[in-house]
Parts: structure tokens; sequence; C-alpha cells
């Protein structure tokens, strides 16, 4: 908060702009790419790498240790995200939905941890990677289980529907599963991160404005309001953080499983 | 008459916000009672999906059309 | 008994289903005849069509979702 209250917001309280908040400069000078983001989403991905390999490198039938506490992250995914649409192929996706899970997950933790405080899918490329790549799956996997042709068939003219509607809806079809779904997949996780970083940062700023820099004695209630909320928001956006990387790998195995067998 | 308050910016992110209440209530209303229906009589879930589905979709067209608002009636 | 646990896994799965796929085809629906209309109207070098386009293709998205998910 030091570094934000810094630059000259002059005698009046504003608010911190976008600009600040995600336009990190480089950590080492001259390595130009190199900034906190590329940093967190590094050291996640080494995190995620780490536990699930210290886990499950040997693993016994009788669990003991870290492959106990990792293994009912495992079932989670397993009964929650991957065995209600994928069903009996669901094991042959699991190291994929577990991996997303838990990298996104330890992605928007990040934005809560002391003195780290960003969440890494609050860049946009970060989701848009992970969801390019689910969506280029889907289509590999919706034409190699339902030939080229099929596929398109069976998602553009579902059964049941006179003959007539079917020239008018199926552009709707074919833009919503093929276009729309994968934008909203990626933008969903990154307005929430966005947004909810927006808004911590705003509270925070609020309490150390009205409590350490302006300290009057009107401006102190604002200021006491502003850390009760951020303490009461910290809370709920790690709810909200949680239920994303959940909504997240849940999309991703619903489109997996839409397009291993023809959706009714 | 000399002007006593202004908005400056983009108003219609107001008028989207405003256009939202009414959706979101009803949004919660239609699965609120859903989910009570269901718990009163899990043997009629077929039956309160459908309707709760069907007054979803009504609900959210009205959300949707306050989304595109300003370009439906920027020319009109 | 294998029947009675694939139901509710089967409940939920079409639930999500929907829950996903309604609003996205309402977007869809309003993007493809909203623009359909919007070409119409910068052919005809009227204004009318992109309102009309959008409305019409909100409900032909409702009336999709009403016929998918009310088997």
């Amino acid at each position: 908060m030091i570094t934000l209250t810094a630059p000259a917001h002059g005698d009046e309280f504003s608010a911190p702009t976008p600009d600040e908040l995600f336009n990190l400069p480089p950590i080492i000078a001259g390595v130009d790419w190199f900034t906190k983001p590329v940093l967190l989403a590094i050291l996640s991905a080494i995190l995620v790498i780490g536990v699930c390999w210290g886990a499950f490198s040997k693993p016994k039938l009788v669990p003991r240790g870290l492959q106990n506490v990792v293994e009912y992250g495992y079932m989670f995914v397993r009964d929650q995200v991957a065995r209600p649409f994928l069903g009996k192929d669901s094991d042959r996706f699991m190291g994929l939905l577990v991996t997303m899970f838990f990298l996104v997950l330890v992605w928007n933790l990040m934005g809560v941890v002391p003195f780290i405080q960003f969440p890494v899918a609050s860049h946009i490329a970060f989701p848009a990677v992970l969801a390019i790549s689910v969506y280029v799956l889907k289509i590999y996997l919706g034409v190699k289980y339902q030939g080229a042709g099929g596929y398109f068939k069976n998602m553009m003219f579902p059964p049941g529907l006179p003959k007539p509607i079917y020239l008018l809806l199926s552009p709707i079809e074919f833009l919503s599963n093929m276009i729309i779904a994968p934008f909203t997949h990626m933008v969903r996780l990154f307005a929430n991160m966005f947004a909810g970083h927006m808004l911590l940062a705003f509270f925070s700023m609020v309490g150390f404005w009205f409590l350490f820099e302006k300290l009057t004695p009107l401006g102190a209630g604002v200021g006491v309001l502003g850390v009760v909320m951020t303490i009461i928001f910290t809370g709920f956006e790690i709810f909200i953080q949680f239920l994303q990387a959940f909504l997240f790998a849940m999309l991703a195995s619903m489109y997996i499983g839409g397009s291993l067998h023809a959706e009714h | 008459m000399s002007v006593l308050a202004e908005v400056s910016g983009n108003v219609t992110a107001i008028g989207y916000g405003l256009a939202a209440i009414g959706p979101g209530i009803g949004v919660g209303i239609i699965f609120g009672q859903g989910v009570q229906a269901i718990a009163r009589q899990p043997e009629a879930y077929g039956l309160i999906r459908q309707n709760m589905l069907l007054g979803f979709v009504l609900t959210e067209a009205l959300a949707l059309i306050g989304l595109v608002a300003p370009f439906l009636f920027a020319n009109l | 008994m294998s029947a009675q646990e694939r139901r509710p896994e089967e409940d939920g799965r079409d639930f999500a289903d929907a829950m996903w796929s309604i609003p996205s085809s309402l977007l869809a629906g309003m993007a493809i005849y909203g623009g359909l209309g919007w070409l119409l109207d910068r052919w005809l070098d009227m204004s009318a069509f992109f309102p009309i386009g959008t409305v019409l293709g909100l409900v032909l998205a409702g009336y999709l979702a009403y016929r998918k998910f009310s088997r």
C-alpha cells in the first residue's frame, strides 16, 4: 500500500485507477517481460507441480501424509467436476481437470495472500490461454468421436424440433457453442478476479487514507468502515475465488463431455 | 434555469445498472421458489425444472435487452 | 439401483447444461438477428430493422431454449 500512496494523489481522496493496479513494472530492470504477474504464474506452477509430485509420485494403497490431503482434492474434482459430465470417461481427463482446478485455485488465492496480493487471472492472457486450449480440445474431440460433419450436425440440429425452425435456429446454436462459449469461459474468470481486486484495493485505500494519511475526526469513522469492509470483503473474495476455480474446471469438463457423446 | 447537478461520463452504464435490478430480483424469486417447491415434493422435479427454466428465459431476456438498449435507442 | 444413482447425476448435468446454454443462446440470437437487421438497415438506409432484429432474435432464442429443455 505504501507504493500506492506514494504517487501524488493530492489533497483529496481518489480511488486507485486500473492502470496503477494492473500495469506493473518489470522486476529486473531491462528484462521487460518479467513482471510480477509472470513471477507469480511461475511460482504457482512450481507450487502445484511440487505438491502433486510429492503426493502422488509414490502412491500407497493406504494413503498417509501429503497423499491423504491431496487425495481429498482429487476426489472433489472427480466427484463434482468430472463424473457428472464425463461419466465413464472421466478417468482419461482427470489429469487435465485436476491440473486446471488446482492451478486456477492457486492463481486466484494469490490475490489475498499478504505481500503477494495479485490474482494472476486478472490479466486476461492467463485465462485466455486455458480457455483457448480447452476450445481446441473440444473441437478436436468432437471431430474425432462424431465425425467432422456429424459433430456440427449434432450441434446445430438438436432432434425434436419441427423442420422449418431448423433454418432459423441453427445459426444461433452455432454461434452460441462455437464463439460465445469459449469467450464467456475466459471472461467469467477474468472479470471476477479483476473486479474483486479493484474492490479490495478500493476498500483498502479508503481505510488507509482516512486513518493514516489524513486523520480527521470525521474521517476516522469512514476509515474504520473501510477497514471492516476490507476484512469482510476478503472473506467473500476467498469464497468467490474458490467458486470461480470450480466453475472454470466444471465448464471445461462440460464442454469436453459435450463433444465426446452427442448432446441430446 | 441554472444547472444544479450534472452527470458526466457514460450515462448508459447507469442505465444498465438500473435495468439489472428488476431481472436480478426476478431470477432470485424464481429459483428461490423453485428450490422450495422441489424440497416439498421431490417427485415433481421434472415439471418444476421446466417451469423454472421457462421463467428464467423470459426474465433474462429483459436483462439482455437492457444491455443493448443504448445501441437500440441511439438512432431512434 | 444403478438407475437411481444415475438419475441425480443426469439431472444435475441437464440443469447445468441449461443454466449456461440459455443466456449464451439468448445473446447469440440477439447478436445474429440484430446483426442481420443492422446490415439490412445499412442497405436500405433505414433505422428500424436493428431493434426489430434484436428482439426477434431474442424471441427465437427463447423459443429454442423452451423447446430444448422442456422435454
